[in-house]
Formats: C-alpha cells, structure tokens, sequence
C-alpha cells in the first residue's frame, strides 16, 4: 500500500494535536525557565507552583520535569507536523508513533499529576493544564488509529 | 474534481500553519514578555517606604520576633518568613550567614525574624513556627529554625501534621524532650505567630520572605543579594553619619 492511497483531506486529528502540542510545548518552556529562575519571582506567594516546582519531584533522573515536557511536546508536534505532509497524509505509521508518544506522555502526567496529588500535596496551574493537554493529545491520537485500519 | 479538492486541501493547509504560526509567535511574544518583566523587576533596588515598620512592636502589641544583634544597632534589618517556603530556605542557607558575618557581628544590624505562615498549601507553616518558639524556650530557635528550612521536604508534605517529626528535629538538638513536647502540642504561642503574621499584613507583606531594613520593605529579589543590601544598609548608615562597612572581595 502507497501512502498516497485512501483520504485525501488533510487529517483534522493531527492537526488539532499538533495545536496542543504547541500549547503544551509553550507551558513548559515557561516552567522551565522559572525552573531556571529567568522568569517569575524568587518568593512564595499564596500559590503552589513554587512548591510544585521546588519538590525534588520536579528533577527527574536528573533533568528537570518541564524540560522532559519541553522535548516530548516538540517530538510530539514535530511527528503531528510531519503527518500533514500531503503525501504522508495516510502514513499509518505516523499515526501509531503518534499515538505511543502520546501514550508515553499520558502516562507521565498521571504520574505527576499524582504526585502532585498525594505526596506533594499542592497543586500548580501549569501543571494542571500540561496534564489536561496530555490527555487531550492522547484521546485524539487514539482517533487517528482506526481512520487507517480502515483502509484495506 | 481531484483538482479543486487538491486545492481546497491546500487551502485548508495553508490557513492551518497561519494559526499554528500566529499561535507560536503570540505564545514566544508572552514568554519573552514575561522574561523581560522579571529581569527589570530584579534590576530595581528601590525600597518601599513603609513608616510603621520604625516602630513594629507599637503596631501589633502581640507581635515579637527573634533578634540577633545589639538592641542598639543603627540598622534594623527584620524578615518575614514562612518555614514551608523554599526560597525562605534558599535565603536562609544563603544570605543569613553572610549578613550575620558582616553586618551583625560587627554591630552595625540587629537582625530579627518574623513569622509570616502563608497558610493556603503551606499547611504546616504555622506549627512549625509555634515548635520553633518552643525550641527558643530551650535557647536553640536559630538551630531549629535551620533544621526546619534545611529539611522542609522531609516535614513539609503530607496532610497530616507533622508534629512527630517536628518533636525528633528536637531530640536531634539535644532539647528537653517532656517541656518541647508539652510546648509544641500545645496551643502556646500561637498568640505571638499570629501577631507576627499581622503585623507582616499591616506592613504590607503578602510573599516570604520579605525584609525591610530600617523603614523600607525590599523584595526576595533584592533580599537574596548581597551587593544590594550592601548598597542599601551603607545607605542607612550613611544617612545616620555612621562609617559605612568596607568590603573586602
């Protein structure tokens, strides 16, 4: 099978996934610069991001959460980008990367949200919202498989 | 007809990578803006004027902080502070021992510390303050005070609150277990934290940690930097005809 056989429009699911996955790759670029301290302010206020972000749970192997959120959106957005190439508007492949990446990043923010749940006890907005885009992005992904098994 | 579909999903396309191009630029445009917003905020020195911070102990009768220094000093340097925020720790760890070194030893800053438990996610704030005024019952606040800031992600999380921790952090100081834990479970000085934390509201404190020296409110930002409280407390003594401290770097 051609990647050029089935659909010719311009598969809706990616494109709505690769807008999330904008939105999501904008939210951690901003927490990793307040991570970084280039952005926000150096005291504790009413809120609970900086106790969010200051937890030991915002390193991870080393690397700071919302750099890990950084690389998966891009990777993410990049692979959704790649899917609206006319001629690779069919690619099954794609759609399966997509949705393993997204699986990925679900799972992730589960995890995290969980964290910020149960142990660390504070919820921050930005994490809220990364985790709402990551379910978003995987309920679309999840859509996108059966428009090409479909195809004989 | 393969044509005009061919151009209608080109068209489709197009429009496609315009919002997705707009919506980048527009989110690059508010990060940049928010970056820029910060380093100008962290570039001002200028203190806030607060004329009721003279005279704190007329303001909120209760209220009492935790001096080091000489009650004579000609600079009175006092911080709110809240045990469960981390950049209270981070200034703790690395400003206290510099100011201490340089302006309180010498006797030019009478440093006092004042509670200001945020409450909200900050859930523990409050007993901490309260098992630190235990703890300075026994002659050991400042020891206790570090342990707490020191060890805030072993105590702070967690729903429940932590008074067994808080108890061990006094056996690890050598405190008389029987008193510290009669004080700590309590409802001592929960009068004095209080009074600290509203006396910190009417100065106009709503983030920790904040200082003031002598009449002035200063920010995090300008708390956490030694050349600008260098510049800042040289101004002071300036204004009272004093010699101003030397530094050697």
């Amino acid at each position: 099978m051609s990647d050029n056989d089935g659909d010719t429009r311009p598969p809706t699911n990616r494109m709505i996934i690769a807008v999330l996955a904008l939105f999501g790759l904008l939210i951690a670029a901003y927490m990793t610069l307040y991570k970084f301290g280039l952005i926000g302010t150096l005291a504790c206020g009413a809120g609970s991001c900086e106790q969010v972000q200051s937890s030991r749970w915002a390193v991870f192997w080393g690397i700071p959460v919302s750099l890990i959120g950084l690389v998966g959106y891009a990777v993410i957005m990049g692979v959704a980008l790649l899917g609206l190439q006319p001629r690779r508007f069919n690619n099954r492949r794609l759609s399966n990367a997509l949705f393993v990446l997204a699986t990925a990043g679900f799972v992730y923010s589960l995890y995290l949200s969980y964290l910020e749940q149960f142990v660390i006890n504070a919820w921050c907005r930005y994490c809220i919202a990364s985790a709402v885009i990551a379910t978003l992005i995987w309920i679309f992904s999840l859509a996108e498989l059966p428009r090409l098994r479909r195809a004989p | 007809m393969a044509q005009k579909n061919r151009a209608r999903q080109g068209s489709n396309l197009k429009s496609f990578y315009w919002v997705l191009g707009v919506l980048a630029l527009a989110g690059v445009g508010a990060i940049a803006w928010l970056v820029m917003r910060t380093q100008t905020q962290r570039a001002a020195v200028e203190p806030v004027a607060v004329e009721a911070a003279r005279d704190p102990q007329a303001l909120v009768a209760m209220a009492r902080g935790v001096a080091i220094g000489r009650d004579d000093a000609p600079v009175k340097m006092l911080v709110f502070s809240d045990f469960m925020c981390p950049f209270c720790g981070t200034f703790a760890a690395q400003m206290e021992p510099l100011i201490t070194s340089e302006f309180v030893e010498p006797g030019t800053l009478q440093y006092v510390y004042y509670d200001f438990p945020l409450g909200g996610s900050h859930r523990h704030s409050f007993l901490a303050s309260r098992a630190a005024r235990c703890a300075e019952e026994q002659g050991k606040f400042w020891e206790y005070h570090n342990l707490l800031l020191g060890k805030q992600s072993d105590w702070s999380p967690g729903t429940k609150p932590p008074v067994g921790k808080l108890l061990g952090y006094g056996t690890e100081l050598g405190l008389d277990r029987a008193a510290f834990e009669a004080c700590v479970e309590s409802d001592k000085y929960q009068d004095i934290v209080s009074a600290n934390r509203m006396l910190g509201e009417q100065l106009g404190v709503n983030a920790t940690p904040t200082a003031f020296i002598n009449a002035k409110r200063i920010s995090a930002e300008v708390a956490m930097d030694i050349k600008a409280l260098r510049q800042l407390i040289n101004a002071e003594l300036a204004a009272a005809g004093l010699p101003t401290t030397t530094t050697t770097e």
